[in-house]
């Protein structure tokens, strides 16, 4: 490698954003040497989204400096970034469907003739010479967007971040839906921006690209920068501990979890979800009492699982078997009356209904036992919402105000209580305390711990790992729709957790490799 | 503070702030002051003549308006009502003609004949709508052309008329000045009151228009719920049309134009959100007397036909940039 150049291109010297109580940026430091392919790495909400955003000038920052070629750089807005030469690819296009792919790339200055109409020569011509610079000439552009794949889709939003002027191009996850050819034509792509001499900033969860095409990279962990390493110094492992932290809080779970002869309440066999495209099912058991907790990172179909149990989304194929009894399950209506709940991941999109009060959120699924032929009994639904809060130790001022109203936590115990409300006898639960103070999360767990302890089955999704490694008997471990592992308690480890999930299956023979 | 003001909850336990009450009571306000300065304006405001003149005019608009409050609370919206309306009035027309029949007989066959088409027309536009989960404004709107054409094809493109004597008295009858036929409507607001804030299906419409998605995985069946608003909604054009009918002593093909824009306008002036989930059929009430006072004052007034439609034009653009205030304090 030659990085030579002591000079930096972009320095970042103690950065700190929070928003409302929560510090997305709690002092991240790092620097980009021109031309240079620098990676960011860290667990999901590690800071490495906000510190882009930050860069491109979709936030402002509360302390620190950033200076670009040795002058301070605060960019007000993305216009302001992308004049400085800052060009971000995220990872949600940003492209109009329907549009053709020239009038994208030009979308920012569309070229126009001397009556000030749209010039398409110029359109098409700049257009093509930005694809043909990135070895994009097998696509037309004068085709519309929508009927491009993926992965072109991918390359036509570099094409056009490329256009502009630039000196720093950002690519946020940007083979998370690439097949592998496709991202090593991107690779190849990028070496040759990189050749060209700009900088490039790779934003992944896949460590082997990251050794792969990286020359730097920068570890995140809680907000924080915790290390940059030249590639050729560490290895995937050493990546990995730094994410985790060499000090592994262990709270773990101290509660008998299931008698080892637990009967199986929830056999899935060969589920295949819809998102699934592998071919390949997933198969696992859960016993009565047990809370089995699903790890992975996002994108791995972790939800998708769920979702698929609970009927909320159709599934490919595959079986589930219930207390020995297999089950057609069309819609969410049958699930419940087979016994599921379903905490859903976005208690404001899916879980709760907002302006609602919170004694009709909690009687939302068990509706029939708070009224009698079609005819709600308000005195009835007051006093199940009362017992349901006490069993949770709700706070509220009362039962008929908005449920709007509470903290994150206590909304969601009302998610809670309405899904216990109808008695289930496995519940799923998905991201339980996102959003949750630390107080609330250790509430939740106790009372989801008593419910198991009175035999309820759970399965739990969590991008957390201190929250699996607190709350679970056992962690399934998945990425790309697979099944990567099964920890049980004794076995649990953050680091191995992750290895896992990062499909570093076996580290230790890569490396010697 | 409590976003729930529209939602049905047990008032024991409800939390009055002078805030709530004055959102709830605004429309409400607005209303007397309308009818004070009309008072003043014109002598002949308040004279029982007028009063019952106002109540058989927004008759028919409220009981439309009734309807529509069930779409709109699930964040659908009808079209097609004053269409559905002239369709199921053509049809209960050719019925209540049928020779051969007593009057007593052909009324109800004449009556069942209205509602039907109506609801009919309701549950077509609610199930296209939900089971292929496509905009209710476009299938709405398709089925305004389908409604009138095929009012248009079944009566020939004539008016009908010449209706049993009975069926006529009950349009024109009043008690103690007020208009049989707005009693019928005012009753239609108080079951529909009932419905919306006394039973598990009410519940469930302001559950669909504020979060569909979480009523569906509470196990609840949307697409029954969403069809049933849309055939409530048709049901009710059907009532409007049988009202119609005995009003006018007619039923013609081209009755009801532009009829859903009044209903639609006396739902948002009453405070229900176009977005679904927040409002109430009482408000709904007062917005179709505000527009009915509204369009009565200023004929009183001397103003012009014109004047009135833009003045009323104002009154549902002022409406809306209330309600969008509202809705904002009501989320602080």
């Amino acid at each position: 490698m030659s990085l030579a150049t002591p000079q930096p291109l972009l320095t970042v010297r103690d950065l700190r954003k929070s928003f409302g109580g929560i510090h997305a940026l709690d002092g991240v430091s790092f620097d980009l040497i021109a031309g240079e392919a620098h990676a960011l790495v860290g667990e999901n909400g590690a800071g490495k989204s906000t510190l882009i955003k930050v860069l491109s000038g979709v936030h402002t920052f509360e302390a620190g400096e950033i200076t670009l070629d040795g002058e301070t750089f605060q960019p007000a807005s993305p216009n302001a970034a992308k004049l400085a030469g800052i060009q971000v690819v995220h990872q949600e296009f940003n492209l109009l469907n329907d549009l053709s792919v020239a009038e994208n790339i030009s979308i920012e200055a569309l070229p126009r003739t001397r009556l000030g109409l749209l010039d398409r020569h110029a359109m098409n011509a700049c257009a093509r010479t930005a694809l043909d610079a990135i070895g994009l000439s097998d696509v037309d552009v004068t085709a519309p967007v929508r009927s491009l794949g993926i992965a072109h889709r991918q390359l036509v939003e570099i094409a056009r971040a490329l256009q502009s002027e630039s000196r720093i191009l950002i690519l946020d996850e940007p083979t998370a839906t690439l097949t592998e050819r496709e991202t090593n034509r991107l690779f190849d792509i990028l070496s040759r921006i990189k050749a060209n001499g700009v900088t490039v900033v790779f934003v992944s969860h896949h460590l082997d690209e990251v050794f792969g095409m990286c020359d730097r990279v920068t570890v995140f962990r809680n907000g924080k920068t915790i290390a940059t390493e030249e590639i050729a110094d560490v290895t995937p492992p050493d990546v990995v501990r730094y994410m985790v932290g060499r000090s592994l809080d262990e709270t773990a779970n101290t509660a008998p979890g299931p008698a080892p002869d637990a009967a199986c309440a929830l056999s899935v066999q060969d589920l295949i979800t819809t998102a699934n495209s592998t071919g390949h099912g997933i198969s696992f058991d859960l016993r009565k009492g047990e809370i089995l907790g699903i790890a992975g990172l996002v994108g791995a179909g972790r939800t998708e699982v769920l979702r698929a149990i609970f009927g909320a989304d159709p599934m490919q194929a595959g079986e589930i078997t219930k207390d020995g009894v297999r089950l057609t399950i069309q819609g969410p209506r049958d699930a419940i009356a087979a016994g599921f709940g379903f905490v859903t991941e976005d208690r404001k999109d899916e879980g709760l209904i907002l302006d609602m009060p919170i004694a009709a959120n909690a009687s939302l699924v068990d509706l029939a036992s708070v009224s009698r032929k079609g005819l709600l009994d308000f005195a009835e639904e007051r006093r199940m919402a009362t017992q349901g809060g006490a069993r949770l130790k709700l706070k509220y001022g009362a039962l008929a105000d908005a449920v709007s109203s509470l903290s994150g936590g206590n909304q969601q115990k009302v998610v809670l209580a309405k899904w216990l409300a109808s008695c289930p006898d496995i519940l799923l639960l998905d991201e339980p305390t996102r959003g949750v103070d630390v107080g609330a999360k250790a509430e939740i767990y106790g009372i989801l711990r008593d419910l198991a302890a009175q035999g309820m089955s759970m399965i739990v999704v969590s991008s957390e790992l201190p929250e699996l490694i607190t709350l679970t008997d056992r962690v399934l471990v998945m990425a790309g729709h697979q099944i990567q592992g099964t920890l049980d308690r004794a076995s649990y480890s953050q680091e191995r957790i992750l290895q896992l999930a990062y499909g570093q299956a076996a580290p230790t023979e890569r490396i010697s490799a | 503070m409590t976003t729930a003001e529209h939602i049905p909850v047990a008032t024991e336990t409800r939390r009055l702030s002078i805030r709530a009450v004055v959102q709830n009571a605004g429309i409400g306000l607005a209303l007397l002051l309308m009818i004070a300065f009309f008072s003043v304006a014109s002598e002949h405001f308040l004279s029982a003549n007028n009063i019952t003149n106002i109540l058989t005019q927004i008759t028919i608009n409220l009981i439309l308006a009734v309807g529509m409050t069930f779409v709109i609370l699930i964040g659908g919206i009808d079209l097609s009502v004053g269409s559905v309306m002239a369709f199921a009035a053509v049809v209960a027309g050719k019925a209540i003609t049928l020779p051969g029949f007593g009057p007593t007989e052909l009324i109800i066959l004449a009556v069942l004949a209205g509602l039907m088409a109506g609801m009919i027309c309701g549950i077509i536009n609610g199930a296209v709508s939900a089971y292929w989960s496509l905009p209710s404004f476009i299938i709405t709107l398709g089925m305004l052309n389908i409604a009138r054409g095929a009012g248009l094809q079944i009566s020939g493109a004539q008016t009908i008329y010449s209706f049993p004597f009975a069926f006529e008295e009950f349009g024109s009858k009043l008690v103690f000045g007020i208009p049989v036929v707005f009693l019928v409507a005012l009753s239609l607001v108080v079951v529909a009151w009932f419905i919306l804030n006394r039973t598990v299906f009410g519940r469930l419409i302001y559950g669909i228009g504020n979060n569909e998605e979480a009523v569906r995985l509470a196990g609840h069946n949307v697409f029954w719920y969403k069809v049933a608003a849309f055939s409530i909604c048709g049901l009710c054009a059907g009532i409007a049309a049988i009202i119609y009918m005995a009003r006018l002593n007619i039923a013609s093909p081209i009755a009801g134009i532009g009829f859903e824009l009044n209903a639609i306008a006396a739902v948002i002036i009453g405070g229900t959100s176009l977005a679904g989930g927040r409002g109430s059929v009482i408000g709904t009430l007062l917005g179709a007397f505000i527009i009915g006072v509204l369009a009565n004052g200023l004929i009183l007034l001397g103003l012009s036909d014109f004047v009135r439609q833009m003045i009323t034009g104002v009154v549902i653009v002022v409406a809306v940039i209330l309600d969008h205030y509202r809705a904002k304090y009501a989320g602080s």
